[in-house]
């Protein structure tokens, strides 16, 4: 249990760190660090299909995405910096909402996993996605060709100026 | 899923898929497939709802619930009003006139997803698909307001739908499943709610941030200000109403309002449902700006939507689904025509315009007509919605809320009398010296939405029958 | 305490993180940096939910969309946020006040 404990305690730690990085490509490199994290807590959780797409989509891709899109505007934010002394109270914040919570928020928790109602049937995972989700499927199928007209109108092809 | 409206929600989003590659060579392409796919839609939904034996029989033949079929109906009847004006407003030379139609087409595709699932977690995904869509096209004219607007909207929606998520998995935890029809059984039922009522407050939140109901209406005003102007249109008749109000209605029936369960979170649905009204209203008294004051007066619009949804009763429900399609019909007008002063006046600000009545007749006419039905007046079909609305609250006993709700609708009918006086009467100034009537095909659009609200007050005893079809298909 | 509460209090402060970070910051990437801690910790409550009830099945099924939907959404606010710098020239949002009132 202690390792699980550890994963989770890790994942704040990384978020912290990603939030009060003072370089932009630090705090992407942390936030991959999280994903990374998350997707050991889906396999410690036994959610293995989750973790592998995590760890490879959440981790790999959105991360490749970020740092590209840092380096095109790095120069202009170290010409700027904003003020970091918000970033800097930030463990402070934290601290005290941990503190506060750690009062009010486990019975609150406990009483939520009283009402907890088992699954009944197991199936795979397959399975569950083409018969009970197979509207979601078409949800992606739309997700991902907004995606591309997203881009296709942010990003037109310009004749000539 | 509604199997039976599946189609409405396929063909647009092959339309869209074909449209970058049919329109690679010529440009206009691209507006006649958008305009042809929403408009063999709309005919088919009227072949479904409106055949004469259909109407002779009570609307009883309808499939699913009703519900889904008409706000399909509204979301059709918008997207071909906006591709249809867009068609002749947009410059020829636009970079990314094929995306465009694309993404108002995968909106339309998202929109009749959002209103014919039957699953919370179906319901998050396609408003995702309708967020991000409608973000890239707040942005399509490349102008700083516009990038601002469509910003805001973007951090602002994402962190709702965090919370919706987490409603989701609170529900999955104690209800066991997703489907709408587990929870209405669940609340039907004796056992104690326990966190099922909690989750459904989650959802309802978030779904009310992306409604820009009072408290959380920062994005609002600045969304559709900014937007591109038919875009605008298309935003606040119907996205933001599909993508917020639509999920609140469903909830607060699902969640049985009307029984008395869940008093506490009808209670504060209510109250917040008031309290835009009045914030709307007042806000709207002092702008300068006429897209910015349609946008507050939405807010207001969608606060009667939300107070009718928190009471809950058939009476009321019948109301708010009616509200909800008048909303669309009123908002797109507006919308629409000041795009149209935008055009040919060059300005929306209305210390600059004045006497348009002699310049632009049928923009300003058209305009008049559907204000007057935002503000009840009778027999335009605003009136009914909110008569609606107001007598189902004086029965269940709430006389505060349904004087409040008079005496803002009251407010209303202030402001846009100002408004008319300023911008549409009186005497002309220079911008309207200068500014011609737009052409016949930016016209179209808006005088047969305002025929629309003509007939929809006239016939109302119809449509009436329909809405009780509906509301107790829904409630029952 | 039990597994479970410790595991979504831990959520509450990757939240509380998430949130703070989008609140505090004006730069653009800083608030797409807080919706993907927050977004994380949504995914988090997904599946911890599954695991506590033994529905792991359905929970992974929602959150390979929620993967996909993640990568869309973050796709378009990096591509908005290159169109803001290629419009304004900085990706400062408080930069952007034109609209008041």
């Amino acid at each position: 249990m202690t390792y699980h404990n550890l994963l989770f305690v890790l994942a704040v730690f990384f978020a912290l760190w990603a939030v009060t990085a003072k370089k932009l490509l630090t705090s992407a490199i942390m936030l991959a660090l999280l994903s990374v994290t998350v997707s050991l807590i889906f396999f410690d959780l036994g959610a293995p299909w989750a973790g592998v797409f995590e760890l490879s989509v959440c981790a790999g891709l959105i991360t490749v995405l970020f740092i590209g899109a840092v380096s095109l505007i790095r120069s202009d934010e170290e010409k700027h910096p904003e003020g970091r002394a918000r970033f800097y109270a930030l463990p402070l914040a934290l601290a005290a909402f941990g503190i506060a919570a750690w009062f009010y928020l486990p019975p609150f928790l406990e009483e939520l996993a009283s009402w907890r109602r088992m699954a009944a049937g197991t199936t795979t995972l397959g399975l569950a996605i083409w018969d009970l989700r197979r509207p979601d499927l078409l949800g992606q199928i739309l997700m991902l060709a907004s995606g591309v007209f997203v881009i296709k109108s942010v990003f037109p092809r310009r004749t000539e100026k | 899923m509604d199997k039976g409206l599946l189609a409405y929600l396929l063909i647009p989003l092959l339309s869209a898929v074909i449209i970058p590659f049919a329109a690679r060579s010529r440009a206009r392409l691209a507006d006649i497939l958008a305009n042809v796919t929403l408009l063999a839609g709309l005919l088919n939904l009227a072949w479904l709802a409106l055949r004469p034996s259909v109407i002779a029989g009570g609307f009883a033949d309808i499939p699913g619930d009703g519900f889904s079929l008409l706000l399909v109906g509204a979301v059709y009847l918008v997207g071909l009003c906006v591709t249809f004006f867009s068609a002749w407003f947009m410059e020829d030379g636009q970079a990314n006139r094929p995306a465009y139609y694309s993404l108002i087409l995968a909106s339309v595709s998202a929109m009749t997803g959002v209103v014919t699932t039957t699953d919370f977690f179906t319901l998050y995904v396609f408003i995702e698909v309708l967020a991000v869509t409608s973000f890239a096209l707040i942005t399509t004219d490349e102008s700083t307001k516009g990038i601002e607007g469509a910003l805001k909207y973007f951090f602002l929606t994402f962190p709702a739908s965090a919370l919706i998520i987490v409603g989701i998995s609170i529900l999955m935890l104690s209800l066991g499943s997703l489907s709408f029809e587990t929870l209405r059984i669940f609340m039907a039922s004796d056992v104690p709610p326990g966190p099922v009522t909690f989750a459904a407050a989650l959802i309802m939140l978030g779904f009310l941030i992306k409604s820009g109901v009072v408290p959380f209406h920062a994005w609002t005003p600045d969304a559709y200000q900014g937007a591109y102007a038919p875009v605008s249109a298309h935003l606040a008749g119907i996205v933001t109403k599909i993508s917020g109000v639509y999920a609140v209605v469903k909830l607060a029936t699902l969640l049985r309002f009307f029984d008395g369960r869940a008093a506490a979170l009808s209670e504060m649905l209510m109250f917040l449902g008031l309290l835009s009204i009045a914030v709307g209203a007042l806000a709207a008294l002092r702008q300068k700006d006429f897209k910015r004051m349609l946008a507050f007066s939405s807010i207001s619009q969608v606060g009667y939507i939300v107070l009718a949804a928190g009471l809950g009763t058939p009476l009321a429900i019948m109301g708010a689904i009616f509200h909800l399609v008048n909303h669309a019909t009123f908002k797109t007008v507006l919308f629409l025509n000041s795009a149209s002063l935008e055009k040919s006046a060059g300005t929306t600000d209305m210390e600059k315009l004045g006497g348009m009545e002699h310049s632009m007749p049928w923009t300003s006419w058209t305009s008049v007509i559907a204000l007057l039905s935002t503000a009840g007046v009778p027999p335009l079909s605003g009136f009914w919605s909110k008569l609606l609305i107001i007598l189902a609250l004086w029965e269940a006993g709430l006389r505060g809320y349904a004087a409040l709700a008079l005496l803002f609708s009251l407010v209303t009918l202030a402001y846009f009398m100002v408004m008319q006086r300023k911008v549409f009467f009186g005497k002309k100034t220079q911008a309207a010296e200068s500014a011609p009537e737009v052409g016949a095909p930016l016209l179209a659009p808006v005088v047969l939405m305002s025929a629309l609200i003509v007939a929809l007050g006239l016939l109302f005893p119809y449509f009436y029958a329909y809405a009780k079809m509906v509301a107790e298909r829904i409630l029952l | 305490m039990s597994v479970f509460a410790m595991d979504w209090y831990l959520i509450g402060l990757l939240f509380f993180v998430g949130f703070y970070c989008m609140l505090a910051s004006r730069s653009i990437v800083r608030q797409l940096i807080g919706l993907e801690i927050i977004s994380k910790a949504a995914m988090l409550t997904v599946i911890s939910a599954g695991a506590l009830t033994a529905n792991l099945v359905l929970a992974q099924a929602l959150l390979i969309t929620m993967i996909v939907i993640e990568v869309v959404v973050v796709a378009a606010g990096l591509a908005l946020l290159v169109k803001t710098f290629r419009v304004n020239g900085n990706a400062d949002i408080w930069r952007l006040d034109s609209l008041k009132g």
